[in-house]
């Protein structure tokens, strides 16, 4: 791995006085696929929602991209715009057209000429296979179609990392493979991707690094063949047994 | 949610008008309450149109001595006090044209096409401007004349609208206020909001007009309409701060997490993304503080303006009319009724219109 994308280090997160996440180190190198699991109420969510400062840290640092996320908030919007996310409730404007959805941020964060954003917007809502819903809103959509258009929004910023905090969870059965060919093929043109999913399938196929959490520790981490085939720990094992089982 | 509307069911019809007039009494009371209804309306058509004297030749109550329908008469001799108050008579013309402005700016600020904040913004500075000129004269050869003369339904109008565009920018900030993730900042709000909620309009009219002068330095005062105008739009600020606060907490915190995400700004995100969706949210209360708002204007007569109510009280204060109480309250209530029903019809208008694209 070359440059750091994402760097944590000894991070920890309370809600109150509960301890979320615990002494949290992860290095995500630029251009790699992470994959994060682990049963519900683990911190997964969490953990990615503190490197865009969605939920803020009370120990250790983040550095995203080479700058520490701080109480500053310059240097918070500056990791905003370059750390896209994608939701499991899409959470797209449902005021805006699916084109303004797109072209909202590039304009008013970057800065963007609205023709050159609506160019934009329609170059990514291809890739995503829906140009022709462009001028529809997000609410006469399908779910597998609002999740693609949510994807779409977040590159239209043509960020450095993207976040999946679980993509597919909200999607009836049917919808998931459309999600999900899209992210494969974002992997495969080197985006640094950090994904919270139970996908595991995707895991296998995409992910150059599965990490496991429970109880807000990072349990395991290895790359997807070993991970899958030889779990280290008994908690990762269990976990396995029970999302693999059926 | 979208309304679906069933098609037309002749079998629907038929059940319906089976269960109405299927047995006797049913028939008998159905029968009653129109017959009823019949009566009094025609009764009421006897008394306002049929029976009715509608003008006054010689500007005097004698036409309507000894007649059994309404005497509009008043109305032909006094509609000039009721809708200018006590507005020099030779310069009505004046206060007709500046309510005029007020409404037709108001009107033109409902059209979709209006609606960004710069042409808003020059369309209202630009009729009140026209207004004030208008009504207070000093300048182009126009004479002047104190807001205390200015009156009636021009008066309702104006304090109606400088108090709604006072009063929604201000009741914006307090909602955002309100929602300050500085604690402070919030509880401060929301005491003041309260606290604004918790006292008649009547006291506060009274302070604002009264009491400030006691209070304030007189550099700060101004005029007696404009502190009346500020007290006015601060009670329907705290209100309507809370209608629109409820708009923005029933938002899913998924929406402002992904404008976060993507990088935008407090700002950006609150006029883009969450004002937008809280008025929509907001707008059934929003339309009914508008329209409650409209009619609380009448209370300002307690410091001593002749608003419309309390001018059509003037036009049959006097001896002559006295009897003509009935025919002036029904005008003015017309009046009241056609700004209202408006406002309400513009409201039902809004929610449809707003309507696309909500899921």
């Amino acid at each position: 791995m070359g440059e750091t994308a994402i760097q944590i280090t000894a991070m920890n997160k309370f809600f109150g006085k509960f301890h979320a996440l615990k002494n949290i180190n992860l290095t995500v190198g630029k251009g790699e696929r992470i994959v994060i699991c682990g049963p519900s109420g683990s911190g997964k969510s969490t953990l990615i929602r503190c490197i865009n400062r969605l939920e803020e840290h009370q120990d250790g640092s983040i550095n995203v991209l080479g700058t520490e996320l701080d109480d500053n908030v310059s240097h918070i919007d500056l990791i905003r715009r370059e750390v896209g996310m994608v939701f499991q409730h899409f959470n797209l404007f449902p005021h805006l057209t699916v084109l303004e959805n797109c072209t909202l941020a590039p304009i008013l964060a970057r800065k963007t000429a609205r023709a050159e954003a609506e160019g934009t917007a329609m170059k990514y809502l291809e890739r995503v296979h829906i140009p022709e819903q462009a001028m529809k809103f997000p609410g006469e959509l399908s779910g597998g179609q609002q999740q693609r258009v949510a994807i779409a929004r977040a590159l239209c910023m043509k960020p450095e990392i993207l976040l999946f905090d679980e993509p597919t969870s909200a999607l009836d059965p049917e919808m998931i493979s459309e999600v999900l060919d899209v992210m494969v093929s974002l992997a495969a043109d080197g985006m640094t991707m950090v994904c919270v999913t139970h996908e595991m399938g995707f895991a296998r196929q995409v992910a150059d690094r599965v990490i496991f959490m429970d109880k807000g520790e990072v349990v395991e981490e290895g790359a997807p063949d070993d991970f899958f085939s030889a779990p280290k720990n008994d908690r990762t094992q269990k976990f396995l047994n029970q999302i693999l089982s059926h | 949610m979208s309304v679906t509307t069933l098609p037309h069911d002749p079998t629907r019809k038929q059940a319906h008008r089976k269960r109405r007039l299927s047995r006797p009494i049913d028939m008998a009371f159905s029968a009653l309450g129109i017959g009823l209804a019949a009566l009094v309306l025609w009764r009421i058509f006897n008394w306002a149109v049929l029976n009715a004297v509608w003008i006054s030749p010689d500007g005097t109550s004698k036409v309507c001595r000894g007649i059994s329908g309404a005497c509009w008469a008043v109305i032909d001799v006094r509609w000039r006090l009721i809708l200018f108050g006590l507005f020099p008579f030779e310069e009505q013309w004046r206060s007709s044209l500046a309510c005029l402005v007020i409404v037709i700016v108001a009107i033109l600020s409902c059209l979709p096409r209006f609606w960004r904040a710069p042409r808003l913004a020059g369309l209202w500075i630009a009729g009140f401007v026209a207004f004030y000129v208008l009504m207070a004269g000093g300048i182009f050869g126009l004479t002047s004349v104190a807001p205390e003369k200015w009156g009636g339904l021009t008066l309702t109008v104006f304090i109606y609208a400088a108090g709604m565009l006072i009063g929604m920018p201000t009741a914006i900030g307090l909602a955002l206020l309100r929602r300050s993730t500085m604690p402070v900042i919030a509880k401060i709000t929301g005491l003041f909001i309260d606290g604004i909620r918790s006292l008649p309009l009547i006291t506060i009219l009274f302070t604002a007009a009264l009491i400030m002068p006691f209070v304030l330095p007189p550099w700060l005062l101004g005029d007696k309409i404009w502190r009346v105008v500020i007290g006015f739009s601060l009670f329907f600020a705290a209100y309507e701060a809370e209608n629109i606060r409820s708009g923005i907490q029933a938002l899913p915190a998924g929406q402002e997490e992904a404008a976060k995400a993507l990088g935008l700004t407090y700002w950006q995100r609150t006029t883009r993304i969450v004002l937008p969706q809280a008025f929509r949210n907001a707008l059934p209360p929003t339309i009914n503080q508008f329209v409650i708002s409209f009619k609380e204007t009448s209370l300002i007569v307690i410091i001593g303006f002749f608003d419309v109510m309390a001018s059509g009280k003037a036009a049959f204060g006097t001896g002559d009319w006295s009897f003509a109480w009935v025919e002036v309250y029904v005008f003015v209530a017309l009046i009241y009724f056609v700004f209202v029903f408006s406002l309400s019809r513009y409201g039902a208008y809004l929610e449809r219109r707003l309507r696309v694209g909500q899921h």
